[in-house]
């Protein structure tokens, strides 16, 4: 179950300015770095991921006044490792861990059935379509207008007509996509409350 | 060194746990420290994702791909919406591919046609299509043969009759792809004719519905028309097919509503194995 970290603010700080002097900057690679984290334990295959990441933090919280005098190299591989040995601290307690009791389980599931939730998510997904520049929306279209094999001939000749490269093409998609996903929960949150 | 293993190949074992620690660990390292290798795996992931809502990815790796993003509701919701996104751009795309415009060959006819020189390679072209119009009416024949046997099967008044030799199989819809295993058919001597029950769960529905099937890597389908549904508790389509049209792999079935004035409606899909 997802919870509140319980970082002191002084931990808090230390750990801002063990990331980057400049308190914005690490203000940012902050929420990144909680990102990043969250995603590691989903690779990971951990149910609960937030969490898990929650956890990370708190470790490091306890242990950064020691550390970081000493500590070679950027700060976000200790975070890594913190990350990795609660994996292995997660597979090793759902091995062998007898009752379901003792297990952190996932948030329960939404209740809403598969309708309700497509539904939510087309009405939103329209709303933020409509964020959307006419050319940003073109060139979605356009980037998933092909399946399967036929869509790698078909992306680099989009990549072509637009002058860039491949990977190029792929990037600005993606970032697109994921401005238009992150809408898309925005606007679900809004829904739910 | 960075570049060695940040290749779209690579990222991709890595995201379904198959590298070892190592390259995971270098991977990792990399992933939180540098932003562009960090954008280049996110970008293999949300490619991953897509080859999944596209049934692309093997069985081993459909199953790895699901311990990894299809277990807590929040991954689920992350699956919808990567669905929805790809359904709206391909709906737009069908949208836009209107009839009408001038084809590709209108225009190469229009502006080779009539030259001399194209006159030999033309007649070459023609013999050349004429020697192979043979094998290709062969081929639309059987298809046409097997699509009137399909729609003659699931008429009304053949739905009411139980023939012998008849299997009977649910399937259940790939609103997101649950993290069940799809449905197995395996195929046996005396079975000839399999009964798929496809539950609607569409709040819309329809006078009457229309299933197109195809072998996933094969390129015919199938389209039934006219298709009544069963309402009980739960609107239920049934698609009749004879088992000896198919074979080894997986099929999809798209089934679309169709409304009174015969423009088809929401769709719903299906997926189910053939074995033996």
């Amino acid at each position: 179950m997802a919870r509140d970290s319980a970082i002191p603010p002084e931990s808090f700080e230390e750990i801002l300015a063990w990331l980057n002097p400049n308190r914005d900057v690490a203000a940012a690679m902050y929420v990144q770095l909680r990102q990043d984290l969250a995603r590691m334990f989903i690779w990971g295959r951990c149910a609960d991921p937030e969490g898990m990441t929650d956890e990370a933090f708190d470790r490091v919280a306890k242990k950064v006044h020691a550390v970081r005098p000493t500590y070679e190299g950027d700060p976000r591989l200790y975070f890594r490792a913190v990350a990795n040995n609660l994996i292995k601290e997660n597979h090793k307690k759902i091995k062998t861990q007898l009752s379901i009791d003792d297990i952190d389980l996932p948030e329960p599931p939404i209740t809403e059935t598969e309708d309700e939730a497509a539904a939510d998510i087309e009405e939103c997904l329209q709303l933020c379509l409509q964020k959307l520049s006419p050319n940003k929306r073109e060139l979605i279209i356009s980037y998933y207008a092909k399946e399967k094999q036929a869509k790698i001939d078909h992306r680099n000749e989009l990549a072509q007509k637009f002058g860039i490269t491949v990977e190029t093409l792929r990037v600005r998609v993606f970032r697109l996509r994921e401005s238009l996903a992150e809408c898309i929960e925005r606007c679900l949150k809004r829904k739910r409350k | 060194m960075k570049e060695e293993i940040l290749t779209d190949a690579v990222l991709r074992e890595f995201l379904l746990g198959k590298v070892n620690d190592e390259d995971g660990a270098r991977i990792e390292s990399l992933f939180l420290t540098d932003p562009e290798a960090r954008e280049k795996v996110l970008v293999i992931e949300q490619e991953l994702i897509e080859d999944y809502l596209e049934d692309s990815l093997n069985a081993e790796d459909c199953e790895k791909f699901l311990l990894r993003y299809g277990q807590t509701p929040a991954q689920l919701q992350q699956l919808r919406i990567s669905k929805a996104i790809k359904e709206w751009a391909v709906r737009e795309n069908a949208s836009l591919a209107v009839p009408g415009g001038t084809s590709i060959f209108q225009r190469l006819r229009a502006g080779l046609w009539m030259r001399p020189v194209f006159v030999v390679p033309i007649a070459v072209a023609v013999i050349i299509v004429t020697v192979f119009v043979g094998d290709w009416l062969n081929v639309r024949m059987k298809h046409a043969a097997i699509q009137q046997e399909l729609a003659q099967l699931n008429t009304l008044a053949s739905l009411r009759e139980v023939p012998p030799q008849l299997v009977s199989m649910e399937l259940r819809p790939i609103a997101v792809r649950s993290l069940e295993r799809v449905s197995e058919f395996k195929k046996s001597a005396d079975v000839q004719t399999v009964e798929l029950r496809l539950p609607w769960i569409q709040k819309e529905h329809y006078p009457t519905y229309q299933a197109e099937i195809r072998r996933v890597s094969g390129d015919e389908s199938f389209i039934i028309p006219n298709l009544p549904a069963k309402t009980d508790s739960l609107t239920t389509i049934r698609l009749r097919l004879p088992t000896r049209i198919l074979s080894r792999g997986q099929y999809q079935i798209r089934l679309s509503g169709i409304d009174s004035g015969g423009a088809l409606g929401l769709t719903e899909e299906y997926a189910f194995m053939v074995d033996g």
